[in-house]
């Protein structure tokens, strides 16, 4: 049989310390980007900002300063150029301007006119064009919000139930930092904030309760075991050693398809596996360092059983 | 032994089932052209229909048309606000109907909001002119040439006045173009002859303010004359690159005073071609609104005697009487026929008319423009305006290349899966990938049986299935794997592997599911596809990952070593 890992006995909770502190550096920066999107001065993508995305491709090879300057030159000093590789359209681009019109006219329009009289021998081709309105992008942040308490919520509830209190928000704690942990590190890599990057961050969030679940499993299967002798740290600790290879195992492939997605997955997900690849990392960093210490910390400081 | 023999019939009734919910888009993925061809010639329609039955592919995956439209409910009284949405939404429901687009989503969003999705329509003009109006048809006389000379002479003299302001400070100031523009004093008049100068009229502009001439009305080139006694009426042909100016002056403060509450300037609804140019028409017409086109029935397609495209339509009832005395007591005028405040067409009146009418279209409307106005007038009219607030545009090429990243990424997915479980676990992990086949196979046959929209998010649902669903297998094999280490047998480890690690599993899924769910309910486009692939592919790979993979150890129960 092969085995990544022969038997374990590593001293989890004894690290705790020093999890705690990377975990609040990973905090601190994800709740300032939290903080800075709420103040509107988050990098919003075009779901939430508004404003014009076009998409298309020239018959020649061009030179991406070349068009960037044109596009700038026409007025459209904060657009985004991305180069896209593409079968069958090799010159393709995405410009993204969070405008939606200019002096009257439609901004796709004006960038449209604008590439075309910069570079009159080299036809641009409109693959597609995607305009939202920033009244559109203020229904979406409402029902986003509203999915995401949901959704957190519910599981709340869940472990509230399947184990109790003090595991039901240790896991949301838990859950919380690893969404947070990859907001703050998609803020650094200025990285914008939309529909799909909110998706990839709950169904983390979703996987990252999952990976904490099954640690906990064993932890109360254990703590029935073994209740006489043995102090609590280490059964938890012991149960963490136990399921530590299933843990790799299980986030391995995960990490593996959303890899593949992120490297075939084209323009559309890259972001959206960006996300989860942080977010499969982080959620098993979490479910051993976070997710386990706080338990075992609040047990510490007020005994109770663990049911 | 019995429970056995349970899983195996369920198991099979599943795999029968999928393969009739697999069927329709299996037939419909794998028609070719000339098949397509074949099967119209023996049931017409029968292709269409088989469209219908099999697995659609999203906007983002076969190109189309994603609208949303905001109802102003500003615009409408109070007490017509309740159900305005939904009202809307049964008449562009209605009109996308009558264009024929296959598989439209028309969907409710929010208080105010309707978001119409147009797989594989890509003619985004075309169709904000059938869902964006609002068809309030109406009927309205043109002013007569007295007054409308009277107002035409005070907007000239304005514009006149203005632009004798413009043209001494450019005389004070030597190749001042920009300083025209700049003139504190005559800030919009100047801008508007400065934007003149510019132009192709430059020099007719510049000629026309020195001779002190009428500088609005040379833009204005009557048409609408009556054939029978050759009277004039207020209806001009515009030069398409004028319009601007022509609104612009229009909007003018000044101008707008001098124009009377009882008279407005309309538009065509098109351009039309005159000598080789392209050209819009504007009318003075009296705003009264003499007749609404709600009354209309029994709308159809007709020819007109020069061959124009016309819309026919009958009057009911009552409404025919008020039609009656309308076009009596004007025969020999033009009549309006104003469609959201743009004017189709302005016929004369020839004779009195009771029951049957007829809009004659412009020389230049096309048969698809008939079409449009057809759709609109039998959908009937929206309860408020609406406006478009969102348009994305997808090509099919964008399209095509999706499904190809799409595919690949399924593919090589799969195969890392499989390879990595299958090395790690050898012949367990086998097993485990018998069971995540079954898991994609019987995915597909639900979202094909549900006639579920196939996006490319909900793609990326179905990759991330893969990784999840092996994930209850490696739960179970490392507890087996524990068990034996105990010293357990084969058998025992087993049955512990499944029993034990099936709470945890559960456990796992219902966390996905909760999120899956809420993102299904609260999600909108892109996250509602990628949260149903997701629902159906965690709740599936329970009984994959679970029974299936459990069922093939029990067959197999007699060995005495488990390579795992």
């Amino acid at each position: 049989m092969f085995r990544i890992l022969k038997e374990t006995n590593i001293d989890f909770i004894g690290q705790r310390y020093k999890a705690f502190t990377f975990s609040g550096i990973l905090l601190a920066i994800g709740l300032f980007a939290i903080v800075m999107i709420i103040l509107g001065k988050g990098n919003m993508g075009l779901d939430f900002a508004g404003g014009t995305m076009l998409q298309g491709n020239f018959n020649q090879a061009i030179n991406v300063s070349d068009l960037r300057s044109a596009v700038t030159g026409g007025g459209f000093e904060e657009a985004s150029i991305q180069k896209v590789e593409r079968f069958n359209a090799p010159n393709s681009f995405i410009i993204r301007v969070k405008e939606t019109t200019v002096g009257g006219e439609k901004a796709v329009d004006k960038l449209m006119s604008t590439i075309l009289t910069s570079f009159p021998n080299n036809k641009f081709n409109k693959d597609s064009e995607h305009t939202i309105g920033p009244a559109v992008g203020e229904s979406l942040r409402k029902t986003t919000q509203w999915a995401v308490l949901i959704s957190v919520l519910g599981m709340l509830v869940y472990i509230w139930l399947r184990f109790d209190f003090r595991s039901g928000v240790a896991a949301t704690v838990a859950t919380f930092h690893d969404v947070i942990a990859v907001m703050g590190i998609f803020y650094i890599l200025d990285k914008e904030v939309t529909l799909l990057l909110i998706t990839a961050l709950l169904t983390l969030a979703g996987y990252s309760l999952t990976d904490t679940v099954v640690v906990y499993d064993r932890i109360r299967e254990n703590l029935k075991k073994f209740r006489k002798k043995g102090d609590f740290v280490n059964t938890v600790n012991r149960s963490i050693n136990e399921v530590l290879s299933r843990t790799i195992m299980t986030s391995m492939t995960v990490l593996l398809v959303v890899v593949v997605l992120f490297l075939f997955g084209g323009e559309v997900l890259r972001d959206f596996s960006l996300a989860m690849i942080l977010g499969v990392i982080v959620g098993t960093y979490s479910s051993v360092f976070v997710a386990s210490p706080i338990v075992v910390e609040w047990e510490a400081r007020s005994p109770r059983r663990f049911r | 032994m019995k429970g056995q023999t349970w899983r195996l019939a369920v198991t099979g009734i599943f795999i029968v089932m999928a393969f009739i919910g697999f069927w329709n888009t299996l037939r419909y993925w794998t028609l070719s052209g000339t098949d397509r061809q074949k099967m119209e010639e023996i049931r017409p329609g029968s292709a269409q229909e088989l469209e219908r039955k099999a697995m659609r592919l999203g906007l983002d995956l076969q190109g189309g048309l994603h609208v949303v439209l905001r109802v102003q409910m500003e615009k409408i009284e109070a007490s017509a606000r309740v159900d305005a949405v939904d009202r809307a939404i049964q008449v562009i429901r209605n009109r996308v109907d009558f264009t024929g687009v296959t598989e439209p989503v028309i969907l409710k969003q929010g208080d105010d909001r309707i978001i119409v999705d147009l797989p594989g329509y890509t003619d985004a003009a075309q169709a904000e002119n059938i869902i964006g109006q609002t068809a309030q048809l109406e009927f309205k006389l043109v002013e007569s040439m007295e007054n409308a000379g009277l107002i035409l002479k005070k907007i000239d003299s304005i514009v006149v006045a203005a632009g004798k302001t413009g043209t001494e400070s450019k005389v004070a100031t030597a190749g001042a173009e920009s300083k025209v523009k700049d003139s504190a004093t005559t800030r919009d008049t100047s801008d508007v002859f400065g934007e003149m100068l510019k132009g192709d009229t430059g020099q007719v502009a510049d000629t026309a303010l020195s001779e002190g001439e009428t500088p609005f009305t040379q833009y204005l080139e009557p048409f609408l004359y009556s054939s029978k006694n050759n009277t004039p009426w207020p209806g001009y042909v515009i030069a398409m690159r004028d319009r601007g100016l022509v609104e612009r002056i229009l909007a003018m403060p000044e101008v707008k005073r001098v124009i009377p509450e009882d008279v407005q300037f309309s538009w065509s609804t098109r351009t039309d071609i005159k000598a080789a140019q392209s050209v819009y028409y504007l009318y003075i017409l009296k705003n009264k609104v003499q007749f609404l086109g709600k009354n209309l029935e029994r709308i159809k397609l007709g020819r007109g005697q020069s061959q124009e495209h016309t819309v026919d339509f009958r009057l009911s009832g009552q409404s025919s009487a008020a039609f009656a005395r309308l076009t009596g007591a004007n025969i020999d005028k033009p009549l309006a026929i104003v469609i959201d405040n743009r004017v189709e067409s302005a016929p004369f009146i020839n004779s009195k008319i009771r029951n049957d009418g007829q809009i004659t279209m412009g020389s230049s409307a096309t048969i698809k423009d008939a079409q449009n106005l057809e759709i609109v007038l039998k959908a009937g009219a929206l309860p408020a305006p609406v406006e478009i607030i969102e348009k994305n545009v997808i090509g099919p090429t964008l399209g095509s290349d999706s499904i190809r990243k799409g595919l690949i990424s399924s593919i090589v997915g799969l195969i890392a899966v499989f390879l990595f479980v299958g090395i790690y676990y050898r012949l367990s992990g086998l097993i485990a990938d018998i069971g995540l086949l079954f898991n994609i196979f019987f995915l597909l046959a639900i979202m094909a049986g549900l006639s579920a929209t196939l996006t490319m998010p909900g793609i990326a649902g179905i990759i991330l299935t893969i990784g999840i669903s092996v994930d209850s297998n490696i739960l179970i094999f490392e507890r087996v794997r524990e068990e034996l280490r105990s010293g357990k047998t084969v058998r025992a480890s087993i049955d512990a592997g499944y029993n034990r690690a099936l709470l945890t599993i559960i456990d796992s899924h219902v966390t996905t599911l909760i999120t899956a769910g809420a993102l299904f309910i609260f999600g909108a486009g892109p996250i509602k596809g990628f949260a149903v692939s997701l629902f159906w592919g965690v709740t599936i790979s329970l009984y994959t990952a679970v029974i299936i993979t459990k069922m093939i150890f029990d067959i197999r129960k007699g060995y005495q070593s488990l390579s795992i």
